[in-house]
């Protein structure tokens, strides 16, 4: 199921704004994949290129190319909704529809691409729970809604949503940062368990994630204010925390710089 | 950024220097008292060595705070981990001064070392000085140009041991057993100490590359 990404050159502008330029790295398919770097330097741009979320802002447009396993995303005549399908996405903030059920949050995205068996709608939604460490929890109460749940819970259903559909690649823009350190290990490990799946690429601003969680490591940082976002390196997670190839990384990873 | 915690890791580095200082004029002294037979200049370095011993465990505790509480990662992370493994050699550096100043003051005030021995045991001791010195200049500066060099003093040293022991089971060697004990032991701590200054160089080429030095040498100084 999980698919490679590869990013050539990939570029990405608010109007006038170049927020992130060049950017070119392989991500592998199964593993966890961290992009780390200061405030502004554009991993969450990039992050968002990648399942063609960026160009949904207004004025937002992406240059160069990004690669599911041989498709080229970008390419002519190719459905961006349908790319958000295969390549799911997790939010910073815990954002399950409020008015919606336990049941019917996971079953939204398979609703919506025309699912109606009730049957396979309960599979795929006892599947998605299951996956995101969440069934246990919540099997009594799945008539409820999800906005009554704890935020850790929260985000949980949130990537039960966004594995319902059977994505490709999972893509999480800091999703503990809004979360207790309890419920943001139970998401990590939750990350552990997805990537025999799926390809993870997390966004976090927390190094010390990056660490526990990652295979790889992408660093990435901004020369002044203005300038586009580069990515300076990007590495096995342990060479990046133990010896770092670049001297900025060491600098950022370090704390002195950043 | 994070200055409190830059300056407790130079904390680290500074109670190294200062260890290396205080074993380097150990290993210097206790080699005088051994020469000349001189009881004040032993139990001083009897004395100093809780000195040193003091900075050794002062250096765990802000290792195992700035691991706790800090977690370092790269240089920072390797100046840590190589800065106990140094200590702990460094703590063994002056424990063989203790060793050698308290052969000196058990003889007192007989000269353990004969006459016809002096020039050897004075170049061991020299070159023992020399290479703890340098091993806390290794660590002040990082240079591992002459961390290199260190390798090639701890081979005097291991020549001049070999000699030694040639010396004292030779026919004309007529001290006796117990004196043969006794030098064959200075010349065992003036060995390992050389291999505990060796140990530290390799620690600053790994704290300064990222890369372990060569297996081998590791393997030769065991």
């Amino acid at each position: 199921m999980a698919k490679r990404i590869t990013a050539e050159g990939v570029g990405a502008c608010y109007g006038s704004l170049q927020a992130i330029e060049g950017v070119t790295l392989t991500i592998e398919p199964k593993s966890v994949t961290a992009l780390i770097g200061p405030s502004g330097c554009g991993k969450s741009t990039f992050l968002r290129t990648l399942n063609r979320m960026h160009e949904v802002i207004p004025g937002a447009t992406v240059t160069g190319k990004v690669l599911l396993d041989n498709e080229d995303l970008y390419g002519e005549g190719v459905d961006a909704v349908a790319v958000r399908r295969t390549i799911g996405m997790v939010f910073q903030r815990p954002n399950p529809f409020p008015t919606m059920s336990i049941f019917d949050n996971v079953a939204a995205g398979l609703r919506l691409n025309g699912v109606k068996n009730k049957q396979l709608l309960e599979e795929a939604v006892e599947r998605s729970l299951r996956g995101a460490n969440l069934w246990n929890e919540v099997k009594d109460r799945l008539g409820k809604p999800g906005a009554g749940m704890s935020g850790g819970q929260q985000q949980r259903l949130c990537i039960a949503r966004a594995i319902a559909v059977e994505p490709q690649v999972l893509l999480m823009d800091e999703p503990c940062s809004a979360l207790d350190p309890i419920s943001t290990l139970a998401i990590e490990d939750l990350m552990t368990d997805l990537k025999d799946r799926y390809t993870i690429v997390i966004v976090t601003h927390n190094m010390q994630q990056a660490a526990r969680v990652s295979d790889s490591t992408g660093f990435f940082t901004i020369d002044g204010p203005g300038q586009p976002g580069r990515l300076v390196e990007i590495d096995a997670t342990e060479k990046i925390f133990s010896n770092p190839t670049e001297k900025r990384t060491e600098d950022y990873i370090t704390g002195r710089f950043g | 950024m994070r200055d409190s915690y830059h300056e407790r890791l130079a904390e680290v580095g500074d109670g190294l220097i200062e260890m290396s200082r205080l074993v380097g004029s150990a290993v210097s002294k206790a080699t005088t008292a051994l020469l000349d037979a001189d009881l004040v200049a032993a139990e001083s370095v009897i004395a100093a060595d809780e000195q040193v011993n003091a900075l050794y465990r002062q250096l765990d505790d802000v290792a195992v705070q700035l691991l706790a509480r800090q977690q370092p990662v790269a240089t920072d992370l390797r100046a840590i981990v190589t800065g106990l493994r140094m200590s702990s050699d460094l703590e063994r550096v002056g424990d063989y001064a203790v060793h050698i100043a308290k052969v000196a003051k058990r003889k007192y005030p007989a000269s353990v070392v004969p006459v016809e021995l002096r020039a050897i045991i004075l170049e061991m001791g020299q070159a023992a000085t020399r290479i703890a010195v340098k091993a806390g200049t290794v660590i002040a500066t990082r240079d591992l140009t002459l961390a290199a060099q260190l390798l090639s003093d701890d081979d005097t040293i291991d020549d001049l041991h070999a000699d030694l022991f040639t010396r004292l089971l030779s026919e004309n060697f007529d001290h006796g057993v117990e004196a043969a004990v006794d030098l064959a032991l200075l010349g065992r701590y003036y060995e390992r100490l050389a291999d505990h200054a060796v140990s530290v160089s390799h620690a600053v080429t790994y704290l300064v590359t990222g890369e372990h030095s060569d297996p081998e040498s590791y393997a030769a100084d065991a």
